[in-house]
């Protein structure tokens, strides 16, 4: 089982906080409740989540992008091909992370309590990642590119 | 003072708030205020709040150890109320509306799933699929002055990918939302093509974990997807 979600987190440690927080950023800062009059802090310092909103696909920079990303693929090596093994960047001791394989190809399960990228976010990233209060997970059914969300 | 507030619940929720702190620093004590029908989690609020880390964490860990409990209508990071007099009065304006929703959400809990793609795969997929596509890659790697054909190129491979990515969106959000109660997708991201969350009840938390692991099984290769949970059902209050 990949995705092992806890009925209960009761053991969430003080503090606890998540491994996962920038995941789960926009949720935090842009849902939940809110009470009509009532005010909501300046978020200074939170733009950086709007950087990271879908670029305009139709605009002459993204094709360009496009076009020199296909130029510069390596299409002998096939979209098939298993160039990599899995490279398994959790920490096996935590939440059981597991390999599996999958067919031809090596997949990646693992249960992660990623840590947050310090230093992505300037001062909102100002204290190490505490690991633990949620359960995510990652799956990946070919390998993975730790800094995918660098 | 002013009133930072961090959720309602029902009355009755346990509201256990030991060894949990606030937003701020020094880090502000929660307290609980009551109405007959309805509690809220709240603190002072600290004159500079931003969003900072560890603030973000103590709202997050407030929320997740009140869901743990009981219904918990989660607020927005950084929801500030004039004092505790104006956030009990607005608890009993609206007691109707909060008593409602606190009844949907119980027993529920968010998943949060981001769904992206590695570049490369989803272009060599393009490329060995359609013809056109071959025949301006060629064209465009021997010229580099083919600005024309330059352009073209990204423009078709720019509109595949992007039907691609949306016609996987859809198909996984249509998969997985029978085992929930509802969803919300959230804007694509250049990261994440897919953000979607699910209200899931617990009892089919198991189930739900399920189908997103068989989904990511049939996506294969090139495919990341991430979920996280349980969290509070920020998205559907």
């Amino acid at each position: 089982m990949t995705v092992v979600p806890q009925a209960n987190t009761a053991a969430t440690s003080q503090g606890g906080g998540s491994g996962t927080l920038y995941d789960v950023l926009e949720l935090i800062l842009d849902r939940g409740l809110v009470i009509d009059a009532f005010v909501r802090v300046s978020l200074v310092g939170i733009e950086i989540l709007k950087v990271d909103v879908r670029v305009v696909v139709a605009s002459v920079d993204t094709y360009l992008r496009f076009a020199e990303a296909c130029n510069r693929l390596d299409l002998e090596s096939g979209r098939k091909a298993p160039t990599q093994l899995t490279d398994i960047v959790g920490e096996a001791t935590e939440s059981g992370a597991k390999g599996k394989s999958k067919g031809a190809l090596t997949g990646a399960v693992e249960a992660v309590g990623e840590s947050l990228t310090r230093g992505r976010k300037g001062d909102s990233q100002e204290e190490p990642a505490e690991r633990g209060s949620e359960r995510t997970s990652k799956r990946t059914s070919s390998r993975r590119t730790t800094s995918r969300e660098e | 003072m002013s009133t930072y507030v961090y959720a309602i619940t029902p009355v009755d929720h346990p509201l256990r708030l030991d060894g949990l702190h606030g937003v701020g620093e020094p880090a502000g004590e929660l307290r609980v205020l009551k109405t007959r029908e309805l509690g809220a989690v709240v603190s002072d609020a600290p004159e500079d709040l931003r969003a900072k880390r560890r603030d973000l964490i103590a709202h997050q860990s407030v929320l997740s150890r009140l869901l743990d409990e009981g219904a918990t209508l989660p607020m927005r990071f950084g929801l500030v109320g004039p004092d505790d007099d104006r956030v009990l009065a607005a608890l009993e304006e609206r007691r109707a509306e909060y008593g409602e929703r606190l009844k949907e959400i119980a027993g529920c809990v968010e998943y949060h799933l981001k769904v992206s793609r590695d570049e490369s795969d989803m272009l060599r997929e393009i490329v060995s699929e359609s013809d056109e596509v071959r025949r301006l890659n060629e064209i465009t790697r021997e010229r580099p002055d083919a600005q024309e054909e330059r352009l073209r190129l990204g423009e078709l491979l720019s509109h595949e990918v992007r039907q691609r990515q949306d016609d996987v969106a859809n198909g996984i959000v249509a998969r997985l939302a029978p085992t929930g109660l509802g969803h919300r997708v959230g804007a694509a991201t250049s990261s994440h093509f897919l953000n979607v969350s699910f209200l899931v009840k617990r009892a089919d938390a198991t189930s739900f974990a399920q189908a997103v692991d068989e989904e990511a099984e049939q996506q294969g290769p090139g495919y990341v997807l991430s979920l996280h949970g349980p969290l509070p059902p920020y998205s559907f209050v």
